[in-house]
């Protein structure tokens, strides 16, 4: 009963904290609930909608296969290969909105009545189970689409099979879920067509000759048999070396490395958050702590005549203990509910970056795993923080001993001279720097974080430009491949008449066997260019370098010897370096073009032509000036790619959503930090009035108390963006292939969040402060 | 005759207790003279601090006005009554109530600050000598949680007279000093008004009483009588010591 009578004596006394504490647990689990939800759901769901469609261990993209029939059963013979299933399609580049595609599409033939693919209803909130045929003329697309190209039910995509304008043009029908290339974050996209257009267009092919444009193809699905214990690297060693598949493929990608391609973006984010909810977390329990020791400085003559009638310590911090567990467990359940409804609408909401729409069941068994060992570390928390009530003796209690104010060095933080508001702050905090040392680690905390985010976004650039260079092999402004009649030349005076090429080189990228094993390489007429991490560039045409990734695959170091194959033949090549380009998630090699023309065949159609201009401003007018000039001849790209517009938004609204998140949770803090302080505070405040401060000024001096503490915390916590960033998100983006991560913010970039937090702090606290008006000087009148 | 400083017209101040309307100080019409030792008694909740604290505007009332140099200043803003307090009005309180962050010295220099009549040196030289003046130069660097009741309520004077306030408005000054302590403070007041320091106190002590040349006896929230005396000194204490005695036994103190 006593347990009963004071716990509600106490939530009643000091029901701001209660609340606060409510609200941040909520806002903690909250976030929590919802990276758990998409993160765990979208692992489940794509890996098991990439089965369900019938997506092999590996698959294999092949064209102009003159007979697909006598291929797979060469494969199939292999006994580590179980079964092989294909899909037709005809591979085209695209243009949708005027925006010609960076990477191919790829027409795949539905076949009326197949359960393999989930169409969405045209305004995507939900599957629909009406169609079972696709008519001639139209197309179904991946919701991506709409984010990487805006494309809308209704709209035209042309694909360009033929030169000479033999272009096809499919209107949009509706949205597909693709599970497999559906992502803004792949390039290749898959889309919908009937078979009586895939049977028009082959006829076009076959009457284009080599002014064909569009190649016909086929997905192999290859289902490595049940005791097949090889890697996907291995396997795909195996087909290679037995059967005629490289001479046909295109590219090559194991269902792991397509699942990680798929959840890249959830993947990146979840993480992101994760971060940010342990940061949260940290606060919460600064916030606990500076509540715990304010509530004891406040209570401790009641806890002393307490003890004085026989309670115990430990019945009083029991009591403490289930005053704030009771404002956790009941902010953690809210916010476990809140996060259902939120889970569904950022996954309606990232249905257009991700291609898919992650399901919302809630992963029970985690979430409750994760929110109870955050309870169980709050409750430790609490209990050793409230520790300090054992040590209370009921005389010192009720003597009030602990409210001795002592200061050694007056001099350094005297409160005289000119700005009296500043001093007078400086000595408040200086005789009661254990109240503010919570704001102080929130700051350190909250703009630690806002930086790392902060380099994050601007490494990557308005524009993209940081994520770009990562996944280029080398940097370049605007990138001009030409087909059929048109020559480099022609197409070079076209970019000339606009600005002045400054620099250019050739790059093309062929698909090569290293190892056994298909990669894409990056073949460069001046390998200077590459973006070296480790040793040297490749300078003879026998050296090659790899990507960390690669060489980590195959267990090798600079200075080893690896066998490439192309389409003319192989040979060995010394690895002279590692090199930086996260295409294919790392995927990849790097030659010069001496190097790789040993083994590969010449074409001028497959180098791309890098050019630097003089003034890259000019780029997007180049770029609609030789789309129109030379239409399906020419394939120009800027140092950009759709996708990347989904991860910049993604960025964007990260960003939104962290300052959001600051600003609440420095207006919780500083409101209960500072009310707190304001009611420890209410004789010294009636004093000031009484020698004719004005409310104004008193209110100023708190605000800036709280303005130092987060000029101190904002400091530091740059300080540890400063050190930490780099090393922190290298780790995570080595995961999606990126290895040179390094963050070299504008000296705006590193103050923004810092000021923006001193702002907040200070502008919160003089809110706050405004209970400083109603401080009565009634409070020193003796009876 | 005695100019009128401060001029209490029908003061009220009543507060709800319940359904009851409780009437603290019920129509009081009072004036404070320049340059007197006002003393108010009375029984506890007679009122006598309400009514400091309603002259002094430290408090609001509910009915009446209080004049100060001919204005009303109970209908001032917070920033005049700032003004007010800072540069005309000095506090000595029963509990001390110094800034608890800030030294002796910093306590007696930061209303010298606000009050604006000094520049910043000449306001840190005036602490020094008010300190000395009140002897508690000694502890001036000490916090007040580090110094003795005597020590601190020296300061607090020192830090009424830093503004040559026209008043000081003491409450129980004495109140939670022991014997020699009260004495002392009981003596730096009247050496003040002595040399011409208009002061109204509040005190039950009837030892502290006999120090104002002017007591006021409160009682349910009206003034039932009033003494004068002569200025004090310390020859005649016990004289007027039973002088007040008896006014205050035909009271029924």
């Amino acid at each position: 009963m006593e347990y009963k009578t004071l716990l509600k004596e106490n939530l009643k006394q000091h029901k701001g904290s209660s609340v606060g504490i409510f609200i941040l647990t909520l806002l903690v689990t909250a976030v929590l609930g919802i990276v758990l939800n998409l993160w765990s759901n979208s692992q489940v769901y794509i890996e098991r909608e990439i089965r369900r469609d019938g997506f092999g261990d590996i698959t294999a993209w092949v064209s102009n296969v003159p007979d697909t029939g006598s291929l797979t059963d060469s494969i199939k013979e292999l006994t580590e290969v179980d079964r092989i299933e294909t899909q037709s399609l005809i591979f085209s580049n695209y243009v949708a909105n005027n925006k010609e595609s960076d990477s191919e599409g790829q027409l795949i033939t539905f076949v009326p009545g197949e359960s393999r693919y989930k169409f969405f209803t045209n305004d995507l909130s939900a599957y629909s189970q009406d169609i079972t045929q696709i008519e001639p003329g139209e197309i179904y697309v991946s919701p991506s689409m709409v984010s990487m190209f805006n494309v809308q039910v209704g709209d035209k995509i042309t694909f360009p099979i033929a030169r000479a304008g033999k272009d096809v043009v499919f209107t949009v029908k509706g949205f597909y879920e693709d599970p497999f290339m559906g992502s803004s974050m792949i390039g290749m996209k898959g889309f919908l067509i009937c078979e009586e257009d895939r049977t028009d267009i082959l006829d076009m092919l076959q009457n284009a000759g080599i002014d064909a444009l569009a190649r016909d193809g086929v997905m192999l699905h290859i289902f490595a048999s049940d005791n097949c214990q090889m890697t996907f690297s291995e396997l795909n060693g195996i087909i290679n070396q037995n059967t005629s598949l490289p001479e046909y493929t295109e590219f090559v990608h194991s269902r792991d490395a397509i699942t990680g391609f798929m959840l890249i973006l959830q993947n990146a984010f979840s993480g992101l958050f994760l971060a940010f909810v342990i940061v949260l977390l940290f606060v919460v329990m600064v916030v606990i702590s500076h509540s715990i020791s304010s509530t004891i400085e406040a209570d401790t003559v009641n806890m002393g005549i307490l003890k004085t009638i026989g309670f115990t310590s430990a019945k009083l911090q029991k009591i403490q203990l289930f005053q704030y567990l009771l404002s956790i467990i009941i902010g953690m359940l809210s916010g476990f509910l809140l996060a259902v409804p939120l889970s569904r609408g950022i996954s309606s909401a990232t249905i257009t970056s991700i291609g898919v729409k992650i399901p919302t069941k809630s992963p029970l068994l985690m979430c409750v795993i994760s929110f109870a060992g955050i309870l169980f570390l709050l409750a430790v928390f609490i209990i050793i923080r409230t520790g300090k009530i054992r040590k209370l003796t009921p005389i010192k209690a009720i003597s009030g001993e602990n409210d001795i104010v002592t200061l050694n060095s007056t001099k350094m933080l005297s409160a005289f001279g000119t700005a009296l508001n500043i001093r007078l702050s400086l000595r408040q905090l200086a005789t009661g720097k254990r109240r503010y040392i919570g704001a102080m680690i929130v700051a350190i905390l909250l703009v630690f974080f806002a930086s790392l985010v902060g380099r994050m976004d601007s490494w990557l650039g308005s524009d993209g430009k940081g994520m770009m260079d990562a996944f280029n092999p080398a940097d370049h402004d605007i990138g001009v491949q030409v087909f059929g009649n048109l020559t480099a030349e022609e197409a070079e005076k076209k970019v000339l008449s606009y600005t002045d090429i400054t620099d250019s080189y050739m790059l093309a990228m062929p698909g090569v066997v290293v190892n056994g094993i298909d990669y894409t390489a990056n073949v460069i007429s001046e390998p200077e260019r590459f973006h070296i991490l480790e040793g040297r560039t490749c300078e003879g045409d026998n050296e090659v370098v790899l990507t960390e990734f690669v060489a980590a695959n195959f267990g090798i170091s600079i200075g080893d010897v690896v066998t490439v194959r192309g389409d003319k033949g192989s040979d060995e090549y010394i690895v002279s370096g590692i090199y930086s380009c996260a295409n294919d998630m790392g995927d990849n090699v790097g030659m010069s073009c001496e190097g790789y023309l040993k083994i590969g065949s010449d074409n001028p159609h497959i180098w791309c032509y890098h050019y630097f201009l003089s003034d890259s401003s000019v780029k997007s007018v180049i770029t609609e000036a030789l789309e129109t000039a030379y239409g399906g001849d020419v394939h120009v790209h800027e140092n950009t790619w759709p996708g990347l517009f989904g991860i910049i938004s993604a960025m964007r609204a990260l960003l939104v959503f962290m300052y959001i998140m600051v600003f609440l949770f420095i207006l919780i803090v500083t409101i209960m930090t500072g009310s707190k302080i304001l009611s420890a505070e209410q004789k010294d405040l009636g004093i000031y009035k009484a020698i004719g401060f004005q409310t104004n000024s008193l209110r100023m001096t708190f605000a800036l108390r709280f303005g130092i503490v987060a000029v101190i915390g904002s400091i530091i916590g740059i300080i540890l963006a400063a050190i930490f960033t780099d090393p922190l998100v290298s780790t995570v983006m080595k995961l999606a292939g990126i290895s040179n991560f390094s963050s070299n913010p504008s000296i705006g970039g590193m103050l923004f969040p810092a000021v923006t937090v001193i702002i907040l702090f200070t502008c919160v606290a003089y809110f706050a402060a405004g209970k400083i008006k109603k401080v009565d000087l009634t409070i020193l009148i003796a009876d | 005759m005695k100019k009128i400083l401060i001029k209490g017209t029908d003061l009220c101040k009543s507060f709800k207790q319940g359904e009851k309307n409780v009437m603290v100080l019920n129509k009081i019409c009072v004036d404070i003279y320049e340059g007197d030792f006002t003393v108010i008694m009375g029984a506890s909740g007679a009122g006598k601090s309400t009514l400091l604290y309603a002259l002094s505007g430290m408090d609001g009332i509910t009915g009446g006005k209080v004049e100060f140099g001919g204005e009303a200043i109970n209908g001032y803003n917070e920033k005049k009554m700032a003004e007010l307090r800072a540069k005309e009005f000095g506090f000595v309180f029963q509990q001390t109530h110094l800034v608890s962050n800030l030294t002796l010295f910093e306590n007696v220099a930061v209303a010298g600050y606000v009050g604006k009549r000094h520049n910043a040196k000449k306001v840190q030289e005036k602490a020094e000598q008010l300190l000395v003046q009140m002897h508690a130069d000694g502890a001036k660097d000490r916090m007040p949680s580090q110094v003795s009741g005597g020590e601190a309520q020296r300061a607090a004077i020192a830090r009424a007279m830093i503004n040559n306030p026209k008043i000081v408005f003491a409450d129980e000054p004495t109140g939670a000093l022991n014997k020699a302590n009260s004495e002392e403070v009981l003596n730096l007041l009247t050496e003040l008004n002595r040399n011409g320091q208009s002061i109204v106190m509040v005190t039950h002590d009837i030892r502290a009483a006999i120090h104002g040349n002017r007591l006021l006896y409160l009682e349910d929230g009206n003034i039932l009588a009033e003494l004068s005396l002569s200025a004090y000194e310390e020859k005649n204490a016990k004289g007027r010591e039973a002088k007040v005695n008896n006014w205050l036994t035909d009271l029924q103190w």
